[in-house]
């Protein structure tokens, strides 16, 4: 590869606000919260940053998402967009960004994204939500909700590699003790196989507990040079070594392989570009949006061989004294899912993991993450690795 | 959207790509669109062809003959227009012509529905301007 993004660009701070419950807190207000977090962490103001990266909130009239907020922020930057590929978004948010400061576009980016999915949606924005993500002539019309999609790939997965209801149920299982250490969690009282196994059919083969949850909440990032980051003093950056993407398809009835996705082709760009191997990460960021899409993506991340992630979770492989601890603050399904923005807390957990930070849940020596993000039914993947400067 | 309209099914609108595949539905008949430069078939009616770009497509019906290539049995409805389907099985049918399409089951229980179970096209017309295409189990299978 002759052009490379890596150790460029770091992140030099990371904030988010309250999630989970958050009723009488729009969207921006709550990217607001997640900023002023970032800002100090980062030790900077806002008239520091030159540019915005965000994700649009559903739950937000603004279209210009990242244009509104600036406003709303009383900033003028000189480089904004939004992007939008569903869940993949978040990890899409840092490869832009890191491309876009590299190539001199901007030097320092508020990376943001928040949303009020839980209190902020109208009844009528709600069904939208439900009903206007499918394709409407050749999807929509049989009643397939988004999870249903998701829920006909691990059911295929169940069929050709023989991966369990429990084995799934056990994503949910370990993700949830991930998040009873994690303050702020949305879900934190623990749950057990036959809790996830008996909490009522949502879609075959999910049921209600191996389902993400429905958050309000935001978060924050400030990105900018490794230059920079130096020049500040910047105690520990996180640079961001490499990046990858994938796009199979847009209707699941056209995606190549049910069972294998295009998480394969992004992280091997992403993992190219850092210079490592699955083998080399020491924590990772594993989008799980159901229990049943982070078993598939040990696979195509590398983690484990090709059918066998539910032995991989069950063998106690995705937690502490695992070969790769994942979602250590709990995840999609039990920190909190808040839509676009919801692998933005995947991020938060992975840069404090990897500045030491994370106390209880502190995954020892962790040098170098992954996060993945994913959405539209498998559609659209997104890859980022991040290290320390030890890694570079 | 208007609040009735929730509690309606959505209908697919046609535009300029579909148009005939949803009148020809009307008339009983499940249009592919077959490469003629390729021979790639396709479903999904667009005006080239996924495969190698060719725009010489032509319009066959389909045998209408297929199997489960994956499913899920919906027990949340996605809205209240599909609440009283519940629970119902959405199918993802692989045709023996080669694509594969969403559909959903009918005429059958859909805890019986399994991967692999060969289904047959059923034409529903489910107003007097659309025609939906569904699935039962294959006469003469199991």
């Amino acid at each position: 590869m002759s052009r490379s993004l890596r150790g460029q660009t770091a992140i030099i701070g990371t904030g988010r606000s309250q999630v989970g419950r958050v009723p009488g807190r729009s969207p921006l207000l709550l990217a607001a919260d997640a900023t002023r977090a970032a800002l100090a962490d980062a030790g900077l103001r806002k008239t520091d940053l030159d540019g915005v990266l965000a994700c649009s909130a559903l739950a937000s009239p603004f279209h210009r998402f990242s244009v509104a907020f600036s406003e709303y922020l009383g900033i003028q930057p000189t480089f904004s967009n939004n992007l939008q590929v569903s869940g993949a978004t978040a990890a899409t948010l840092f490869n832009v960004a890191a491309a876009a400061i590299a190539g001199g576009l901007a030097e320092t980016i508020l990376v943001v994204g928040a949303d009020s999915l839980l209190t902020g949606l109208t009844p009528d924005l709600a069904l939208r939500s439900l009903t206007e993500s499918r394709d409407q002539q050749y999807e929509m019309p049989f009643g397939i909700p988004v999870a249903n999609t998701f829920a006909m790939t691990a059911l295929r997965h169940m069929h050709e590699y023989g991966t369990t209801a429990e084995q799934l149920a056990m994503v949910a299982v370990i993700e949830r003790a991930h998040a009873g250490r994690t303050p702020g969690a949305q879900m934190a009282a623990p749950i057990t196989v036959g809790d996830v196994l008996n909490s009522g059919w949502v879609t075959t083969p999910y049921h209600k507990l191996d389902c993400s949850l429905i958050s309000d909440g935001g978060a924050a990032f400030v990105v900018t040079s490794a230059e920079r980051a130096r020049a500040l003093g910047v105690a520990k950056p996180v640079y961001i070594l490499g990046g990858g993407e994938c796009y199979t398809h847009e209707h699941i009835f056209l995606m190549p392989s049910l069972t294998t996705t295009g998480a394969v082709q992004s992280s091997a760009k992403a993992y190219a570009m850092a210079g490592c191997a699955p083998a080399d990460i020491d924590v990772a960021g594993v989008y799980d949006c159901f229990t049943g899409t982070v078993i598939m993506m040990l696979e195509d991340l590398g983690f484990c061989p090709k059918g066998e992630g539910g032995r991989f979770v069950e063998d106690g492989q995705m937690t502490y004294g695992g070969a790769i601890p994942c979602n250590t603050h709990g995840g999609l399904l039990s920190f909190a899912h808040s839509g676009m923005p919801g692998s933005l807390f995947h991020f938060d957990e992975i840069v404090h993991q990897l500045r030491g930070e994370c106390g209880e849940r502190q995954v020892e020596g962790a040098e170098l993450a992954l996060v993945h993000s994913l959405g539209g039914g498998f559609a659209t993947q997104a890859t980022t690795i991040l290290g320390t400067a030890a890694t570079l | 959207m208007n609040p009735a309209d929730a509690l309606s099914k959505p209908l697919p609108a046609p535009d300029a790509d579909s148009a005939a595949l949803w009148a020809a539905m009307r008339e009983g008949r499940l249009l592919l669109q077959h490469c003629l430069a390729c021979g790639h078939v396709q479903y999904y009616q667009q005006g080239i062809c996924r495969a190698c770009g060719s725009d010489r497509l032509e319009h066959r019906a389909a045998s209408g003959r297929g199997h489960v290539h994956s499913y899920s049995v919906v027990h949340r409805a996605p809205g209240p227009a599909f609440k009283a389907d519940t629970p119902y099985a959405v199918l993802l049918v692989e045709l023996d012509e080669g694509p594969r399409m969403i559909s959903s089951l009918v005429d059958a229980d859909p805890s019986a529905v399994e991967i692999d179970m060969r289904v047959e096209l059923v034409f529903d017309q489910v107003t007097d301007q659309v025609t939906l295409p569904r699935f039962r189990p294959a006469s003469g299978a199991a």
